[in-house]
């Protein structure tokens, strides 16, 4: 139930921002996070943005990994 | 530093079952084909996650009296628009004369009441947390500009009563990052004091092989139950917590009704009393949705991966995907569609 | 007093139908062949002949790229094309809506007129019909057209053999995603126009290459998803598919991305998909990158033994999984 959309905030109004995704553009509600601002990233469900992303999913890959191999050196 | 596909395909420790339990998750998982990737000790069922598969068949009837009834405008998530009721599917109602608009958000619903003022419009609040704040933002909007016309038909469900039914039917959950976007991991830390493991994970291909590669790896080094949050980069250990505050504030625990499972007490969540006004059930006077399922049906068993689908009577018989019987048979990813249509 | 509304009168049968035929029709549409009599009359020629017809309904009638008129030419200019012909003549039939304004319905024989000449194509005999208001929406076009088969040419749905390429001449799903937006139900913008193109001299240019052409099919509704079923299921063969190799243009991707729709099933209007031999395969992407409707032509798969009759897609992570076959109506997902 979780068809999210990653996108960049483009601009800010009251409680609604426009978000762009590869070019495809859409007002959606900002009513659930705080301190938007123009250049964010969000993910975005069913027209509300519902957290701010923090980092790229590589990125946050490679820190799970070299957790692992931190953990499993440790263990050895 | 082994990749996490690496660390999948060599995995050589102890059987393992994994149960996702998100309707996205599962469809993601089929579109990238990680299942053809995974060594034959691990082994991914669906559990029964997505809303769409589990609205039971009165609900969907619920929704086409009021359209053909009542002449209401139906607003709904597109997936709905083909799931059967016991006579007939949304698309079919519309061939009838049925109103029935597919919306993107239900905040559109509203603004399509305000365009409207001389027709009811129901929006059916189908969903778990992921999707509940979105139905109780559109009710907060139309309450706030004094839009009387609108209403929820809710059917809308809770994870966490999930996760306790099925704890003990997989050796680790794949938690959806979405739910957990808006409810936070504490939930999962009370699943692993019970024992009970599992991994938050995104949804794109290398988010999801991370995930099961952290998964491996805790099952290769150790038989203690673990939980560890994969998609830190969006769904926060405490959650949305303005998201819950609405949910608290606009909807109340209530039963609901599974497709294939029957009522599961407290699963569900509806419009508090406060809201009440923008309940269509007491608007329109719909009674709730207690459907017995199908007495053959062992959708239940085979969500819980307890037995596979030609293990039931029903299967290719009464139950094919043109005429889905069980919530397994009604997506195309649904563990009984996908063996119809493929095979194992 | 000039008339700004098609009316019923237009669609009776007496002046004011003349006065249409005249206004409209005949101004765009004349050539020697197109007369007043109840039938055209043409000379036959010494190739076989492809014959096909075409009806058009699309809301709204007007899009970014094209409108219902240049849609119709486009639609049967292209279905002769696929079978390796030249197309030769047209005839058109429209269902008018009571109200109609007369100057879009200029507008639609403009674009026919322009895409014709285009093509190359006549349109020869035309029928005219005014419907009640509410009972058609808008207008709705008939197209026929028959076409000469290019020495030494045979294309067929059923010729797909093991080992072939499969190429699409550019980016899928353009037109689909057009008229979804056009159409300003979910709210969404995107800077994407509608592929719709008659492709006829692409074809010509594409057996200047080789005559070695198994299959030609032009994607309409369904997209080159719904092709792939299709030819794999002729041809009692099956397709794999490079899910990375398939050019798709960034907002069609970013509105898909939205709604949860798969690309390869929303609708082209000027994209074909194309089974050759493989040793051909570099030779047509080069050329057909040279034309003007496609630019992106590339190879996005090859033609297998098994499974006969399914499609197999090569995902980003190099596994193979099913394409989920064709399944009615597009719907935005949520779940």
């Amino acid at each position: 139930m979780c068809v999210g959309l990653s996108a960049r905030v483009v601009s800010v109004k009251g409680g609604s921002a426009v978000i762009d995704a590869t070019g495809a553009r859409r007002t959606v509600s900002a009513e659930l996070l705080d301190d938007l601002e123009p250049g964010d990233y969000v993910m975005v469900h069913a027209g509300i943005a519902i957290a701010k992303i923090t980092d790229s999913s590589e990125n946050e890959s490679n820190q799970i990994m070299e957790q692992l191999d931190e953990k499993s050196t440790g263990n050895n | 530093m082994k990749s996490p596909r690496e660390i999948i395909e060599s995995y050589s420790g102890r059987p393992l079952r994994i149960m996702e339990v998100c309707g996205t998750h599962t469809h993601e998982i089929f579109r990238c084909g990680i299942r053809k990737i995974l060594p034959p000790q691990i082994e991914l069922i669906s559990g029964p996650g997505c809303p769409v598969c589990v609205t039971p068949p009165g609900y969907i009837d619920s929704a086409i009296e009021l359209a053909l009834e009542h002449k209401a405008l139906i607003c709904t998530f597109g997936d709905l628009i083909r799931v059967p009721g016991s006579r007939m599917s949304l698309a079919g109602a519309r061939s009838q004369g049925a109103a029935v608009k597919a919306v993107y958000t239900p905040l559109d619903a509203v603004e399509i009441a305000k365009e409207n003022p001389d027709k009811e419009v129901v929006f059916l609040a189908v969903g778990f947390e992921t999707t509940v704040p979105s139905a109780c933002l559109a009710v907060k909007h139309a309450e706030s500009e004094g839009i009387k016309n609108f209403s929820l038909l809710t059917s809308n469900k809770t994870m966490p009563d999930a996760y306790r039914a099925l704890g003990n039917c997989a050796d680790a959950f794949l938690y959806p990052g979405h739910v957990h976007t808006i409810i936070g991991s504490s939930i999962c830390l009370e699943l692993l004091k019970g024992g009970i493991s599992g991994v938050v994970a995104g949804f794109q291909a290398d988010e999801l092989l991370t995930a099961l590669a952290v998964i491996a790896h805790h099952a290769d080094n150790s038989s203690e139950a673990f939980f560890e949050n994969c998609y830190k980069r969006i769904a926060r250990d405490e959650g949305n917590p303005a998201a819950m505050r609405l949910i608290n504030e606009v909807m109340t625990s209530c039963d609901a009704e599974w497709r294939g499972l029957g009522v599961i007490p407290g699963s569900g969540l509806k419009l508090n009393a406060t809201y009440a006004a923008f309940d269509a059930r007491l608007k329109f006077n719909v009674p709730e949705c207690s459907g017995t399922p199908h007495a053959g049906c062992r959708c239940g068993e085979i969500l819980k991966g307890l037995l596979k689908p030609e293990d039931c009577p029903l299967f290719g018989k009464v139950c094919t995907p043109v005429n889905p019987v069980g919530a397994c048979m009604v997506s195309h990813e649904g563990s009984c569609s996908a063996y119809y249509q493929y095979g194992r | 007093m000039e008339e700004k509304f098609v009316t019923l009168a237009h669609g009776a049968g007496g002046q004011q139908t003349n006065e249409l035929i005249d206004r409209v029709f005949k101004a765009h549409f004349a050539n020697p062949e197109f007369t007043g009599d109840d039938a055209a009359v043409l000379a036959p020629w010494s190739g076989k002949t492809a014959f096909s017809t075409d009806g058009f309904i699309v809301s709204p009638w007007e899009f970014p790229g094209g409108n219902i008129g240049k849609l119709s030419i486009c639609g049967t200019v292209n279905d002769l094309a696929c079978m390796g012909a030249v197309p030769k003549y047209l005839t058109c039939a429209f269902v008018i809506e009571e109200g109609f304004p007369l100057d879009k319905l200029e507008e639609i024989a403009a674009a026919m007129e322009k895409t014709a000449a285009e093509a190359g194509v006549r349109i020869v005999a035309g029928d005219t019909k005014v419907a009640g208001k509410g009972q058609v929406d808008n207008i709705f076009i008939t197209t026929t057209g028959i076409g000469e088969i290019m020495p030494g040419v045979r294309t067929s749905g059923t010729a797909a053999q093991v080992g072939d390429a499969v190429i699409v001449t550019g980016d899928v799903g353009r037109h689909g995603c057009t008229i979804l937006l056009a159409r300003d139900e979910f709210g969404i913008e995107a800077d994407v126009t509608s592929d719709c193109a008659p492709l006829n001299k692409t074809v010509e240019e594409l057996f200047s290459v080789t005559k070695d052409i198994h299959v030609i099919r032009d994607a309409t509704r369904g997209g080159v998803g719904t092709v792939l079923y299709e030819i794999a299921g002729q041809s009692n063969v099956g397709i794999r598919i490079d899910s990375q190799a398939v050019p798709v243009a960034d907002g069609v991707r970013g509105v898909c991305g939205m709604l949860g729709l798969e690309p390869l099933y929303l609708a082209c209007e000027g994209r074909l998909v194309i089974f050759a031999p493989k040793e051909h395969a570099d030779a047509i992407v080069a050329k057909l990158r040279t034309l003007p409707y496609s630019g992106n032509a590339a190879v996005i798969g090859e033609v297998i033994a098994d499974p006969v009759g399914k499609v197999v897609l090569t995902t980003e992570i190099g596994a193979q999984t099913m394409l989920p076959p064709p399944g009615g109506e597009l719907l935005p997902r949520i779940c």
